[in-house]
């Protein structure tokens, strides 16, 4: 049962590699926050009520609810739709994706199963979606796509700390996601600046700061 | 103690958001400055109550960069003092202002004082944070390109090293926390391979948050863009937090004994952050940018230190000192540059000392002790390096650091001199009478002090301060 949220987290950001509607992007952050719900629901019955509580805040509430919805809001206030000029076509970005997603599986199956402490499948989707997050970044031109991508990258990281089957001090879990909740809300509000500033998104506006000219 | 260091900046930030009062706003962060100068300085001495609260704690290895924020900061809230009088900006921003120095501050001495990795993880990531503001603070469109990117590059690099951290749980095996004193006691019997990848992360990580190369971009961008205060800070401070957490978990492999890997991955960022800043050099156009270059060197010599060992962590000790109190003095003489010639070229900038006496001399005194200029406490740290790796017989390393030292100080020197020297432009001087009076005392006094200061522990180091520095050397 878990194993199955976890393949299906993984084919999210097969999705995500493949389509360019950005408001397609924050849906598929809204299943995301679901999904990790479920596996933190299906996984671990041996949390107690505060953990639990908390982490059901933190990927429904704050991951499925709170972020999707301030990107909503500054898509709409950017109106910018897609982003369409992508270096790479999408059918190779799929390909490209599908490669490294499956590169995961292997190398956590062949190295990471001889650990009793981490759950292969876990570690492999989530390293793979880390990998597969940053490269998109270094793709993709708009600049609220790379926000996407870095919350799916959290998303990522958020799983592989679920893989070790072992907790993190409360306080640091909450430290983490009140960095990353701020650290959204401030890329949120520095998108609309720019937005203002550039009247565009387009992350090549920003290559004035340079030593050779 | 430690209690006072940390609530009071929440006490302080509550007020300036209450009461939004130029004035007011601005002696609450000297105030602050001034508390964290005595409480430090207390601790220095060893009379202050050292009593332990959870998770923070005042040892060994962190005392020393306690005492080189708090007199940075203290430098700098005079400097600030005489620099937000010339911001013609409403209350409510200099107050948002005030609020953010003080957050940056307090978020910078609790990465020092945390005593456990993921509270220092999420401290670091809040000095991102607030200084992103700060940053962004003149609001003009480089501003907001500098803001972005350090934000997005420092919010990913402590990602992945978070990455590490978890990947350093996996290799602890069933010990289920992050304390450093219990990984310390525990390291020995760490799955090793596991712990080389998770060193890997969590070096990159905070390594792009003190500026090591290949992960420097977003540094020579926001302290450019930054106001010269901050800019001050984020050089001599935060660079310094940073590398605080590298040192921690560099004992971590040093006590689990697989440094070969360790060090080589430091030596080769340390060089290749040299190698950068001596390319980039000779081809700045703006002076602020050629100083955070700077950084990026000294940070880079900072990590050979630590990768080499032996007497040179002495040597790293002392150089964070040095290059901290010089390059606070550097950036905020950049300061009253800029007010003076109102521009950031280095073309439009001739004839410092004719306009400026008192800037000018601490321009290029500054210069002389960035640049390891006997007395300067740099000379003797990067003489002991050298020495470390003479007998070490690493003769090809030696050459090579001499070399690109040599290339980034002549690189350096050539801007410094055609600055202080030769004639103003007529244009210019117009434009410098009227901004004269924006440069008040304020804002030479606190360079004087901290160059003074590094230059006489070129000759003569107290013997408290000695004793500090070889109880933070046994810590690494």
């Amino acid at each position: 049962m878990v194993n199955g949220f976890v393949i299906l987290f993984g084919l999210t950001m097969l999705y995500l590699a493949a389509t360019s509607r950005i408001v397609a992007h924050i849906r598929l952050l809204i299943a995301q926050g679901i999904l990790l719900f479920l596996i933190c629901c299906s996984g671990m019955e041996h949390l107690n009520l505060l953990n639990f509580a908390f982490l059901a805040v933190e990927t429904l509430i704050v991951k499925a609810i709170v972020i999707p919805w301030f990107l909503y809001r500054v898509l709409k206030k950017t109106h910018s739709n897609r982003d369409v000029a992508a270096n790479i076509p999408h059918f190779y970005c799929l390909v490209i994706a599908s490669i490294i997603l499956i590169a995961g599986f292997l190398v956590s199956n062949y190295y990471v199963s001889s650990m009793k402490l981490i759950s292969p499948i876990f570690f492999g989707v989530s390293a793979a979606t880390i990998i597969i997050s940053l490269w998109l970044i270094t793709i993709k031109h708009k600049i609220i796509s790379n926000v996407i991508e870095f919350i799916t990258m959290e998303n990522g990281i958020f799983l592989l700390s679920l893989s070790v089957a072992k907790e993190m001090p409360m306080l640091v879990n909450l430290g983490v996601l009140l960095d990353v909740f701020i650290a959204v809300y401030i890329l949120g509000l520095f998108v609309n600046e720019i937005n203002k500033e550039f009247k565009d998104l387009e992350v090549s506006h920003l290559s004035e700061l340079k030593d050779y000219e | 103690m430690i209690n006072t260091i940390l609530i009071f900046p929440i006490i302080a930030c509550i007020l300036t958001l209450l009461i939004k009062n130029k004035t007011f706003n601005t002696w609450l962060v000297n105030i602050y400055a001034v508390l964290h100068f005595v409480i430090t300085m207390m601790f220095v001495t060893g009379h202050a109550n050292n009593k332990a609260i959870p998770y923070f704690a005042v040892d060994n290895t962190n005392l020393i960069f306690l005492a080189v924020l708090s007199i940075v900061f203290l430098a700098v809230a005079v400097y600030n003092t005489g620099y937000v009088k010339n911001m013609e900006f409403p209350a409510k921003k200099i107050s948002h202002y005030s609020f953010m120095i003080l957050i940056f501050v307090l978020s910078m001495t609790g990465t020092l004082l945390s005593t456990d990795l993921g509270i220092a993880w999420v401290l670091v990531e809040a000095t991102t944070l607030s200084s992103a503001y700060l940053i962004y603070f003149n609001k003009t469109k480089n501003s907001i390109e500098a803001a972005w990117k350090y934000v997005f590059i420092c919010s990913i690099g402590i990602a992945l090293a978070f990455v590490g951290i978890i990947l350093l749980n996996i290799s602890s095996g069933s010990l289920n926390s992050l304390n450093f004193a219990e990984l310390y006691s525990h390291a020995a019997s760490f799955d090793k391979g596991w712990l080389t990848i998770a060193f890997i992360f969590m070096l990159f990580g905070f390594g792009a948050k003190m500026g090591l190369a290949p992960i420097h971009f977003w540094l020579p961008d926001a302290h450019s863009e930054a106001p010269s205060p901050i800019s001050a800070l984020l050089s001599a401070a935060l660079l310094n937090s940073a590398f605080l957490v590298i040192v921690r978990v560099y004992k971590i492999m040093q006590i689990a004994d697989c440094t070969d890997y360790a060090r080589l991955m430091l030596l080769v960022m340390g060089f290749l952050s040299l190698f950068v800043t001596a390319v980039f050099v000779y081809h700045i156009k703006n002076y602020k940018r050629m100083l955070a270059y700077s950084s990026i060197e000294n940070m880079g010599i900072l990590a050979i230190g630590t990768a080499l060992g032996g007497v040179a962590f002495y040597a790293v000790i002392l150089h964070l000192i040095g290059h901290s109190l010089a390059k606070a003095s550097f950036f905020l003489t950049s300061g009253n540059v800029l007010e003076l010639f109102d521009s950031k070229r280095i073309k439009s900038v001739s004839g410092l000392v004719s306009a400026d006496g008192k800037s000018g001399w601490l321009w290029i005194t500054s210069f002389l002790a960035i640049c390891a200029f006997p007395t300067s406490v740099l000379f003797i740290s990067e003489f002991l390096m050298i020495k470390q790796m003479i007998t070490e017989h690493h003769y090809i390393l030696c050459t090579l650091f001499v070399l690109l030292l040599t290339i980034i100080l002549f690189g350096i020197g050539r801007v410094v001199v055609k600055m202080a020297f030769g004639n103003v432009s007529e244009d210019k001087a117009k434009v410098i009478e009227e901004n004269r009076h924006k440069v008040s005392c304020w804002m030479y006094i606190p360079q004087f002090v901290m160059l003074l200061i590094v230059f006489v522990l070129g000759i003569y180091v107290p013997p408290f301060l000695n004793n500090i520095i070889n109880l933070a050397v046994r810590g690494f």
